[in-house]
């Protein structure tokens, strides 16, 4: 992408008066990091970046505004927000407008069309972080490490983020001002993740999530990364009614895991990250995945590509399956 | 699987149509097994699938929801969302190890107290077969 | 909560009902050892008056605050032990109904079981109970006019008593007269009062009642709302005839080009009707009517030079741009009195009902019998080859009754008076004719109908105990072949005319009316009242009151009583001029709803909005709640991811200590 082209058209929206700030991404302070950035005036804008280290889906932050309690008597600032997105962020933006959860009028929507990011773990393991921070580029067919001066072609197959290698919707599903070209989708891979567990039995099953959700820590980093778990006041931390203890047992963990993922059920834009932030490297990602994909294959809906659609959790259709009913 | 296991069902019956079918058993006295208790709302669509996870959680080695047939529901679509929202966690709950045999869901109508046996029979036989839940129980359970 | 909860348990013994299975004492020992539990009691009768002056006692002297009934169903006597508590100060949604009789001790049989089972159920209480709120019902007014559907002799009943008591009321019919099934029959038994006689007036008074509105030849298409306050949208067929202007002479029919040509539906098919008539000469209202099936004009466009009936019709009453017309109006209260369609004898194809023109039903052989019928009044009938008085007369009882092979195991309850009373009628009208009945039982239980069976016989009917298995052609006689089962002889008899005794069926049409209104069925597929025994004109919907064979088969002066009960009940929130409305709504909580909208979307009852309010200095979408609207059903609660919209009585706070009290105990 033409960064030069990103940062002028964000200094252009960012002067406009009905625009409170943008919201894009910015080198970070070491290593593979990139940091979200709050553009207030154009000379912020020349510190934008997309790159394929650009994973974070800034739509979580739309949301966030509202949550902190102003000032007495200080007014709320109701002017737009822009925001930069990725295909997959772009989906969370379009749920989000289903969800009532953000204003269409109240967003700038300035789409990235995305190649796919690269999975950080995997560049780190090959090419440990070093202390002053690195770019990666994509060069049309591989991304390029570009560390001391020197470039490092990484093969696409070897980095790409496994969200990426499942991603339907490269390009923005919805977008105010598209900044470069539209990339082509690209073949699926065969193997989602989901399909290893659906093979094992029900013990074994039990076993490996036993095994994960034993690691959870409950820091909610997973909850709060999401673009779609947005509640005032989440029920997973509520005492009255207690739905999940605060104890970090495996009873609890899995309660908070399956409440989750139930919640994410047709909501889920599978930006994986949740799964990224994990500090327990618990696969999240397959939980999510499994429910996208039941809820495609059984019930003919995606969530995040039509701001106009129904809710899927708060709508059927009277043909619903229901082979599952004595 | 301890010899005399007695699976624990707690069942989610609706108002209209499937908790009088079970006072319909009761008054033409059609015996089932005792296994199951119910806990009464007013629509199956009441029935937060959060409930089932749950109550596996808090001690029941099976769960039956139960409500009207579609387009009887006493309020029209309320069990149309419960099957939508149980579906989703029935393929959620067997993704991470929770035996389907565990969950059921059925329509019982006010007039199908024989159904509602039928139904009650087959839930406690598959939770029997499931043996006791052991999967994410909570240690101490109080209320 | 700002008391401690101090919980008082009574457990019933219903006589021997529950404590035969559940050892109610333990289970009350039981329940004293529960948290906040302070009083446990048990007692032969809750329900009776020294069982609540029990409660009510306690409650004044322990200061109880929660009580739980362990007894029957909540569906039985919630109601009951609410008005108990709230007559000694409790508010009386602070109650809990474990249901240990109908769910427990009626359908286990190990007392160890049914008793651990109880314990369970009581504790189960227990837990929510302790956490129940005080609920206020409101009130809001009641439309004072009811809406009848059906005009037969239920609905018709119905409707005049309530139009007397000075309430308006909408009769809606879906046939061009009111009148019904009663309308075609003969004589009624067992006293042989003419059927038209008596029901003809009363057709008369509900069309010109100032309090009726009749609407004939219309269809409810829509009812909202609920008790004391349903929307009603009715379409009023297009008649092709000013109904104002239709003077009822006749001329049309006697024109029509296709005069005579269809079978007429009140004479079973058995005489013809023109295009435009009236379905019979007592019809009301006396008005014309254009069949759009048949009608040469409708059909085709085009009737000779023009349509006869217009230019006979010297009212100017024919109209063939006539469209159908909606009415909307309200109604406090809804009675539905559809009736019942006859048993279909071709379902049963061994009696030869298509076949043989001599084998006819019960329905066919009143508009035979009755003077005004297609026969005059005499029994004539075609055997095939031509057309005899019969003399060999045989009927056929329980024909799609008591009969599994077709669905219907019910008795239909009026077939072996009528059979009795077609048999006196054809004695009397062919006194040499040998007149036999093939029954499997003969229930005569009514005032006046064992008289009447015995009357019969002593009439030279001869009853015979079998269920005949074939009917065939002999020659120009029918042979029904049975087996008399008291005597275990084969006969075949050789008869010429075959009265099959059909039973009566759930109309085919009822699914609009169960739609319509959230009507459910019981297993005879007729509709399901509230309560069997002690609410029979009731239905789960509140507001929604039966009368007559829509809720199962009945004779005449049954149906009038129903009618008349369901009259007095649905004129209860009229007399009123208020209803009550459940204070089991829904509820926001606005700190914590997100302002999604998913409960809008599930609330069937368009009974949430969204407004805007300013949470915390931002101006947010929240969820509100409009208590007149909302039933309670807690679909938006279990939809919602935030846990904001919580139904009262039912709340997530209140279900998982039931949830956890069940698990606790193995």
């Amino acid at each position: 992408m033409d960064l030069e082209q990103l940062r002028k058209t964000a200094a252009e929206v960012v002067v406009r008066e009905d625009v409170k700030y943008l919201i894009g991404w910015k080198q970070g302070s070491y290593g593979y990091r990139v940091a979200p950035v709050f553009v207030e005036d154009a000379s912020g804008a020349a510190e934008l970046l997309f790159s394929p280290l650009c994973t974070a889906n800034l739509a979580t932050y739309l949301t966030l505004v509202e949550k902190t309690p102003l000032p007495r008597g200080q007014e709320a600032d109701k002017r737009k927000v822009a925001l930069l997105v990725k295909g997959c962020d772009s989906r969370a933006v379009t749920q989000l407008i289903v969800e009532h959860g953000i204003n269409r009028d109240q967003v700038i929507v300035v789409g990235c069309p995305c190649p796919g990011v690269v999975d950080t773990e995997k560049l780190a393991e090959k090419y440990p972080e070093q202390g002053k921070p690195a770019e990666v580029e994509w060069n049309g067919e591989n991304f390029v490490l570009l560390c001391d001066d020197k470039e490092t072609e990484l093969p696409r197959d070897q980095f790409l983020a496994e969200k990426c290698r499942l991603c339907r919707h490269p390009n923005p599903v919805i977008s105010d001002i598209t900044v470069g070209e539209p990339v082509e989708p690209w073949t699926l891979a065969d193997d989602n993740g989901v399909e290893e567990i659906e093979g094992k039995n029900l013990e074994e099953r039990q076993a490996y999530w036993e095994e994960q959700f034993s690691k959870c820590i409950r820091c909610y980093s997973c909850r709060n990364v999401c673009p779609l778990c947005y509640c005032q006041d989440c029920i997973l931390d509520r005492l009255n009614p207690t739905w999940v203890n605060r104890a970090v047992n495996f009873s609890e963990n899995t309660a908070f895991n399956i409440a989750r993922a139930f919640h994410l059920a047709g909501r889920c834009i599978e930006c994986g990250e949740c799964e990224r932030v994990c500090p327990a490297n618990i696969p999240l990602g397959k939980l999510n995945r499994k429910m996208a994909r039941e809820v495609r294959d059984k019930y003919g809906f995606e969530p995040g590509v039509d701001p106009e659609a129904e809710p899927f959790q708060a709508s059927f259709k009277p043909d619903d399956p229901e082979d599952f009913i004595l | 699987m301890s010899e005399n296991y007695e699976p624990n069902i707690v069942a989610f019956l609706c108002n209209w149509c499937s908790y009088a079918g079970a006072d319909l058993a009761g008054t033409s006295r059609v015996h089932y097994p005792a296994n199951i208790q119910v806990i009464r709302v007013m629509c199956s669509g009441r029935v937060n699938p959060l409930y089932v996870m749950n109550a596996l959680q808090q001690g029941a080695d099976g769960v039956l929801i139960s409500g009207c047939h579609p387009g009887d529901c006493h309020y029209m679509e309320g069990n149309f969302y419960a099957r939508r929202r149980m579906g989703m966690l029935k393929d959620l709950m067997e993704f991470v190890g929770v035996d389907p045999k565990r969950f059921h869901m059925s329509w019982v109508s006010a007039s199908e107290g024989h159904k509602w046996k039928e139904v009650v029979e087959k839930t406690v036989e598959e939770a029997r077969e499931a043996g006791p839940f052991e999967g994410f129980r909570r240690r101490q359970i109080d209320w | 909560m700002t008391d401690k909860p101090k919980v008082g348990v009574y457990v019933c013994h219903c006589g021997i009902n529950i404590s035969a299975t559940v050892d109610v004492e333990t289970v009350a020992d039981y329940a004293l050892k529960l948290p906040n539990v302070e009083v446990a009691r048990t007692y032969s009768y809750m329900c009776s008056d020294p069982g609540q002056v029990l409660i009510k006692n306690d409650i004044k002297e322990h200061g109880l605050n929660r009580i739980i009934v362990a007894s029957c169903s909540p569906r039985m006597h919630e109601p009951t032990f609410r008005k108990a508590i709230q007559e000694a100060g409790l508010n009386p949604y602070y109650l809990e109904m474990a249901n240990i009789r109908e769910q427990c001790s009626w359908v286990h049989e190990d007392m160890e079981e049914a008793t651990a089972k109880s314990k369970k159920l009581v504790a189960s209480a227990v837990a929510k109970v302790r956490l129940l709120e005080a609920l206020e019902s409101k009130e809001v007014d009641a439309e004072p006019a009811a809406l009848i559907i059906g005009a037969g002799i239920a609905g018709i009943q119905a409707a005049l008593d309530i139009a007397d008591a000075g309430f308006k009321v909408f009769l809606v019919e879906k046939t061009p007269s009111v009148g019904g099934r009663m309308a075609q029959l003969d004589k009624t038994f067992p006293t042989l009062d003419c059927s038209a006689c008596i029901l003809t007036p009363k057709m008369v008074d509900c069309a010109s009642h100032p309090n009726i509105e009749l609407l004939s030849y219309s269809e409810v298409e829509e009812i909202g709302g609920y008790i004391g306050n349903f929307d009603v949208k009715v379409r009023k067929k297009a008649r092709y005839v000013d109904f104002d202007k239709c003077t009822g002479c006749g001329d049309c029919a006697a024109e029509c080009r296709v005069k005579d040509r269809f079978p007429s539906e009140f004479d079973q098919g058995m005489g013809k009707r023109s295009a435009i008539y009236l379905p019979f000469p007592q019809a009301v209202p006396a008005k014309y009517t254009i069949d759009p099936e048949s009608c040469l004009y409708l059909t085709r466009g085009k009737c000779g030079k023009g349509p006869k009936c217009q230019e006979v019709c010297k009212a100017e009453a024919i109209n063939f741009e006539q469209e159908d017309e909606i009415v909307e109006f309200k109604v406090g209260a809804v009675i539905v009195a559809t009736g019942f369609d006859p048993f279909d004898a071709s379902r049963k194809p061994e009696y030869g009902y298509n076949d043989y023109p001599n084998v006819i039903t019960g329905m066919e052989m009143e508009r035979l019998v009755s003077a005004s019928g297609p026969t005059g009044g005499k029994v004539k009938v075609f055997n095939g080859e031509e057309e005899i008085e019969p003399k060999e007369v045989a009927f056929i009882k329980c024909v799609g009754s008591r009969d599994a092979s077709v669905g219907n195991e019910y008795c239909s309850r009026v077939c072996c008076m009528y059979v009795a009373k077609q048999a006196h009628l054809i004695r009397d009208k062919i006194p040499d004719a040998n007149i036999r009945v093939y029954y499997i039982d003969v229930r005569a239980f009514g005032k006046g109908f064992e008289e009447f069976y015995d009357r019969v016989r002593r009439e030279n009917v001869r009853y015979i105990r079998g269920n005949p298995s074939e009917i065939f052609k002999r020659g120009n006689k029918l042979v029904v072949k049975v087996e008399d089962t008291l005597t275990a002889t084969p006969l075949e008899d050789e008869v010429d005319l075959v009265v099959l005794g059909v039973g009566l069926e759930p109309r085919a049409d009822m699914r609009e009316i169960m739609d319509l209104l959230r009507l459910s069925q019981s297993p005879d597929r007729f509709f399901l009242e509230a309560h069997p025994k002690l609410r029979p004109v009731d239905t789960a919907t509140e507001g929604v009151f039966l009368a007559g064979c829509c809720q199962g088969p009945k004779d005449i002066p049954d149906t009038v009583a129903q009618a008349k009960g369901a009259a007095s009940s649905a004129m209860i929130p009229l007399a009123r001029g208020k209803v009550m409305i459940s204070a089991q709504v829904a509820e926001v909580d606005e700190a914590t709803c997100r302002g999604c909208g998913f409960c809008v979307n599930i609330c069937p009852y368009t009974a949430i909005e969204l407004v805007k309010i300013n949470r915390f200095g931002h101006e947010v979408e929240v969820a509100r709640v409009n208590e007149a609207l909302c039933k309670g059903c807690g679909s938006c609660s279990a939809g919602c991811l935030s846990d904001s919209i919580q139904p009262k009585s039912f709340r997530d706070r209140q279900i998982l200590p039931q949830i956890a009290a069940l698990g606790v105990l193995k």
